[in-house]
């Protein structure tokens, strides 16, 4: 039944679209990536997101008695075809998941025109967190510099000064995503005194990094900080087994913190860690209630529903819903547009009251966005994988705002020159 | 001054003083050249029996190796389900020959080369449906590959030798071995190797063109069951094999499009030089990531002066 259901769905994203546009309801269209390399890192994040708004529309009837049509575009991970189903989509869209930072970066001007808020949380151009210049980009709760910040603090152990003198590789995509977090990186080294190395693996050798682990080794690195995604990251954890690096200085971000790349080495992965600002909860009301109303009713193609990245796609999709409802509530309307999606981004207020309401107590940290913020800052926990799953490995992390903001204001305001002419958001203090 | 100390000086400096370190490089770099060499091998069987250019031998390598794994998550024991694999990849050629090769027959080279690009295309979507895009794990200890390494000191440093890659180069050996007997010792290697000598004398003799499609598909199926095992042992089964494969087409321009002894020490030698340019001279002057080009970069280079490529049949055509 489970192959018939695969089946099925595979066949309909064949075709382009997983299920036909509802003739009513609120249209909140996914660019997915459940096929391709990075396949692996989509689908279970993509189930999630898929599976928290099945449970809104089953158990709630929506939001605010609006159904959510959750329609996903297959993208592959491919820029060319993200760009094509964001035009695709973009006609009746509230909202574009673009699931992809080079996605991201070249639909981000046409938002402005579409205007079409840009929902990428956790990913994307980090400097979007400056909403005075990106009106209409959101990557909450946490940047890709945010990401850089405290995986040197915790590496540091909270001293940053103590990183004087050690040298740390950041082993990355050599892909716009992978290369993100390097400014900051950069700027860090600079200010702190330790020696940062790139190390690049391109989108051709993510199953063949042997090169990359044998210049790690001559590197004799302090510390290696992994930028992977998709099939990029099981590679680099068994060769760092192989090349028997010590587990314990091998940090990764948050894409690369997938339960299923460490279960193929096992016990030899213990003490692999990753940045998460999502920690799974499996014996949480909301987990029972996606069981009840999603799983167990056959709605959903999850394998392994308490995996990190499924109930992070279901934070995901938490952020959405909850925009959705901010908005809602603010113009009186249940069928908001995309403009009105667009405030409700800027004031999500997620509380520990909230979270527990939405029984999601502890599945990510407490937030809120703004006009000036639009990502939120959350903070992260560090996840050490102790050769069986993740477990909670720190308190909550906090990214050195003082450290970051300069670098988001500067960067932004040149993104908006090269871009000129650029809306800005005047109001916006 | 400082660059061409880099390019002459620091390299060889560095090989000298840590040669421990060079020989790693150069296992690993050997390593990847068998397998390299063997996905080659696949395309070159194909090529010299039928002229067609197999863009679908890199699916085949992911489509194989996902049965595997696939019959095995149905709970068929791990050599059964390798012989099923074989089955399947059999039925996979005996297909291939009937709806795609057989109606192309005397159709221009381009027409089939352009019917693999199909195959290649139907492959990924069928193997998507059927297995899911899910990164799945090898089953290594299953098949009895062993897991563990030797860890050697020589020159009182330190090289570490995967028992993984020592049994994918043994196996790749005997693979290779058991093919060149089989190519110039039995009946039907001497008919694969008459066919692509000269196709219209082979089938004046009564060579069947489809017995020996058919076969050389499943050859190609069985080195890509092969290959896919000892990739997938190192870094699990996904989709994004399929782009290791392309590395065989500088193996290929490299080594020639007709030879088997081209493919294999084409393979070998793009998969030690990269690794030794990456180490020595890509990373530390061009910031890595070389392997992504400079394979294709050497071969250009033995095109300019061996359009045949090292160990191909020079084409003579007269007007």
């Amino acid at each position: 039944m489970k192959t018939f259901t695969k089946l099925a769905l595979a066949s309909a994203l064949s075709l382009g679209l997983a299920a036909p546009a509802f003739a009513e309801g609120l249209f909140a269209p996914n660019l997915t990536y459940r096929t391709g390399p990075f396949a692996s890192t989509g689908i279970p994040l993509m189930d999630g997101q898929k599976d928290y708004m099945t449970l809104l529309n089953e158990r709630d009837g929506g939001i605010g008695g609006v159904m959510i049509n959750f329609e996903e575009c297959e993208t592959g991970y491919s820029t060319e075809k993200g760009v094509e189903c964001y035009e695709r989509t973009k006609a009746d869209a509230i909202v574009t998941q673009p699931w992809s930072t080079g996605i991201t970066l070249q639909v981000l001007p046409k938002t402005n025109t579409d205007m079409i808020p840009i929902l990428a949380p956790g990913y994307g151009f980090s400097p979007m967190a400056n909403g005075k210049v990106f009106q209409w980009a959101f990557n909450p709760p946490v940047s890709y510099w945010d990401g850089a910040s405290m995986i040197m603090q915790y590496l540091s152990g909270g001293d940053m000064g103590s990183l004087s003198g050690k040298k740390v590789v950041l082993l990355h995509l050599d892909h716009p995503f992978g290369k993100e977090p390097i400014p900051v990186l950069e700027a860090m080294a600079e200010a702190y005194g330790f020696e940062l190395k790139l190390v690049p693996v391109g989108l051709k050798e993510m199953q063949n990094q042997s090169a990359q682990w044998l210049q790690i080794r001559r590197e004799r690195p302090d510390y290696v900080v992994m930028w992977g995604w998709g099939a990029m990251n099981a590679s680099a954890i068994a060769e760092a087994v192989k090349t028997k690096f010590p587990m314990e200085n091998f940090v990764g971000v948050w894409w690369a913190g997938h339960d299923a790349d460490l279960k193929q080495v096992g016990a030899d992965g213990k003490g692999y860690k990753s940045i998460s600002w999502s920690m799974p909860q499996p014996d949480s009301p909301l987990m029972a209630d996606v069981k009840k109303y999603v799983i167990d009713a056959g709605k959903s193609t999850v394998e392994d529903p308490n995996s990190v990245f499924y109930q992070r796609g279901l934070v995901i999709s938490m952020f959405l819903a909850e925009a959705i409802s901010v908005a809602q509530a603010e113009f009186g309307v249940a069928e908001i547009n995309a403009e009105q999606l667009r405030w409700g981004l800027e004031n999500l207020n997620i509380t520990d009251e909230r979270l527990a309401e939405l029984g999601m107590t502890g599945m990510v940290p407490p937030f809120s966005t703004s006009c000036s913020n639009h990502t939120g800052h959350s903070g992260a926990w560090m996840l050490e994988w102790d050769g069986e799953k993740f477990v909670k490995a720190s308190d909550l992390l906090m990214p050195d705002a003082e450290f970051i903001a300069p670098l988001e204001e500067a960067n932004s305001l040149e993104y908006a020159e090269a871009n000129a002419p650029w809306p800005m958001n005047e109001a916006c203090n | 001054m400082e660059i061409l100390n880099k390019i002459f000086v620091a390299p060889f400096a560095d090989m000298i003083a840590a040669p421990d370190f060079l020989m790693q490089v150069l296992w690993e770099g050997l390593v990847s050249g068998v397998l390299y060499a063997l996905i080659a091998l696949g395309f070159v069987l194909i090529f010299r029996s039928s002229r067609i250019f197999n863009f679908a031998q890199g699916i085949m390598v992911v489509f194989a190796a996902l049965t595997l794994v696939g019959l095995h998550e149905m709970g068929v024991p791990a050599w059964i389900a390798v012989a099923l694999t074989l089955a399947v990849m059999f039925g996979l050629a005996v297909s291939i020959e009937r709806i795609v090769l057989r109606p192309l027959v005397g159709q221009p080279d381009i027409i089939l080369f352009m019917a693999t690009i199909g195959i290649t295309l139907f492959l990924i979507g069928f193997g998507e449906i059927i297995f899911g895009g899910e990164n799945k794990l090898m089953i290594t200890s299953e098949l009895g590959i062993p897991t563990g390494d030797f860890v050697l000191e020589p020159f009182g440093g330190l090289l570490i030798l995967q028992h993984i890659d020592i049994t994918a180069v043994l196996v790749a050996a005997a693979l290779v071995v058991s093919l060149l007997v089989f190519l110039n010792k039995t009946r039907m290697g001497r008919a694969i190797r008459a066919l692509g000598d000269d196709h219209q004398a082979a089938l004046s003799v009564g060579i069947s063109l489809q017995t020996i499609w058919v076969l050389v598909w499943f050859i190609a199926g069985i080195i890509a069951l092969v290959t896919g095992i000892a990739w997938g042992s190192r870094a699990g089964v996904s989709f994004a094999l399929e782009v290791i494969a392309y590395k065989a087409l500088p193996v290929l321009m490299l080594g020639g499009l007709e030879s088997i002894t081209g493919a294999i020490i084409g393979g070998l030698m793009i998969g030690m030089l990269e690794k030794m340019f990456e180490i020595y001279w890509g990373a530390p002057l061009l910031g890595g990531n070389t392997e992504s080009w400079f394979a294709y970069v050497l071969a250009l280079v033995v095109l300019l002066f061996r359009p045949q490529g090292l160990f191909g049949e020079k084409i003579i055509e007269r007007v």
